[in-house]
């Protein structure tokens, strides 16, 4: 190896750790020794690689960027877990999801038609393959916000403290026999979704919504009253898991937006429940 | 048979060199992030494929680059894009050089570096990529790697002796 051959192959040199152990640069690192105008030359070169190296990493990437990439990546598993499922298997998701459907329709005849209905179609717009279908996706549960307010969704802000913390999969607006409603879905830390869908009471007849926490197939679902408007969670995570986000929740209510859209006014006035309480 | 990817893990290892990498090529903070993301997130979608852990880094930085291409394209009213250094200047937004001066003065002189040249040294600098990944990701010989490599840096540091001052030259002995 001649003295330029030697020059061309230290321009891909980086450092010994990483690069000393291959023979091609040890060859040419091994000229150095007796070729002074080729070690003075390398000497340059570190040099420019170090000082090019230390400014370009003065890019620095957005404090929020790997939490961005790593929620992401979490909600493209979770759906990527259920799509991928054997056929066999959805089957009997399936069954088990609609047994559990029709156990609880059974057993919960006082409440009215349309609210069994609105239950019904809204955990089976949860429980999709592949999960709910989304209009934003985004780990901001703000940037959900100002998504349903902008396309006059209710929304509910008033959320218990560890959900405001926590990231979003994204959020969908959809409209329900006539009523605006919107999804919002929560990553929750072991990656499974907890679904909140909010709609006016009003489309369901006011009828009598039951209180606390209930388990439908693989599904707990429990429902609130906030401001005339309808809260229903629904999540696949353990009832305790559950339990620790809600519990916890004391504060007032600041506020429902977009709340009576359609059809009738709804006053504002309507006092809360006492919906964080939890039944098993 | 492939072991899973640990993608959190390669996430937390590799998603700075792949901004900065992405940096280099949008000129644009929020461009740079947004490509980033979706490179991790076909990365999820696709890490049946990836047969070679060994081989994810380079991986990584050519679906980087082939997405921004792509992005290029679709933006433009024409099929082909070619990527020259007028055409980079004009990716430069207002907002988007809020970085350190002196990266932003060397990713300035980058650009101004020959294509095939500057490709070679941004995943050389940005990226620090090894020469055979080099090779993998833009899909050209080793021997060519190398040489590109020598002549883009011999044209890099000509550049930063016009840009900088006299002290902070870098003199070419050869």
């Amino acid at each position: 190896m001649n003295s330029d051959a030697a020059k061309e192959v230290l321009s891909a040199y980086r450092s010994e750790d990483r690069d000393g152990a291959d023979p091609i640069f040890r060859e040419a690192l091994s000229q150095l020794e007796n070729d002074a105008e080729l070690k003075k030359w390398f000497e340059e070169e570190t040099n420019l690689d170090r000082s090019v190296r230390q400014k370009l990493a003065g890019i620095e990437p957005p404090a929020d960027l790997q939490a961005k990439i790593l929620a992401r990546i979490r909600g493209e598993k979770v759906r990527r877990s259920v799509f991928a499922l054997p056929p066999a298997w959805l089957a009997v998701a399936a069954c088990l999801v609609l047994g559990g459907l029709a156990l609880f329709y059974s057993t919960n005849r006082g409440g009215s038609d349309r609210f069994q209905e609105f239950k019904t179609d809204a955990l089976a717009m949860v429980s999709v393959q592949g999960g709910p279908q989304l209009d934003l996706e985004t780990p901001d549960l703000n940037e959900t916000q100002t998504f349903l307010r902008e396309h006059k969704a209710p929304y509910y802000e008033a959320l218990p403290s560890r959900l405001k913390s926590m990231e979003t999969a994204g959020c969908r607006a959809f409209v329900w026999k006539d009523y605006p409603a919107s999804l919002t879905c929560f990553l929750l830390p072991d990656g499974q979704f907890l679904h909140l869908v909010v709609i006016n009471k009003a489309a369901l007849d006011n009828a009598d919504i039951p209180a606390g926490m209930k388990a439908m197939g693989d599904w707990h679902v429990m429902f609130q009253q906030k401001n005339g408007m309808l809260l229903m969670w629904a999540s696949q995570a353990p009832m305790d898991q559950l339990k620790q986000l809600f519990v916890v929740s004391t504060g007032g209510v600041r506020g429902i937006a977009n709340a009576q859209e359609k059809p009738s006014q709804h006053a504002r006035t309507v006092s809360d429940e006492a919906v964080f309480s939890i039944e098993q | 048979m492939r072991a899973d990817l640990d993608l959190e893990t390669i996430v937390s290892e590799l998603y700075s060199p792949l901004y900065r990498f992405a940096f280099a090529l949008t000129r644009n903070e929020t461009q740079a992030a947004d490509l980033t993301q979706e490179t991790f997130l076909i990365l999820t979608r696709q890490q049946a494929q990836v047969r070679d852990v060994t081989k994810i880094k380079s991986w990584l930085f050519t679906t980087l680059r082939r997405e921004f291409l792509r992005g290029l394209r679709s933006q433009s009213s024409h099929p082909e894009v070619e990527l020259k250094p007028e055409h980079q200047d004009q990716l430069v937004s207002d907002s988007a050089v809020s970085q350190a001066i002196d990266a932003g003065t060397v990713l300035e002189v980058l650009a101004k570096i020959e294509e095939s040249y500057r490709m070679v040294l941004e995943l050389f600098y940005l990226a620090d990529l090894s020469y055979k990944e080099i090779a993998v990701t833009l899909d050209i010989p080793i021997g060519t790697v190398m040489s590109r490599l020598s002549r883009g840096k011999e044209q890099l540091r000509t550049l930063l002796a016009k840009t900088e001052p006299p002290t902070k030259t870098f003199p070419h002995p050869r």
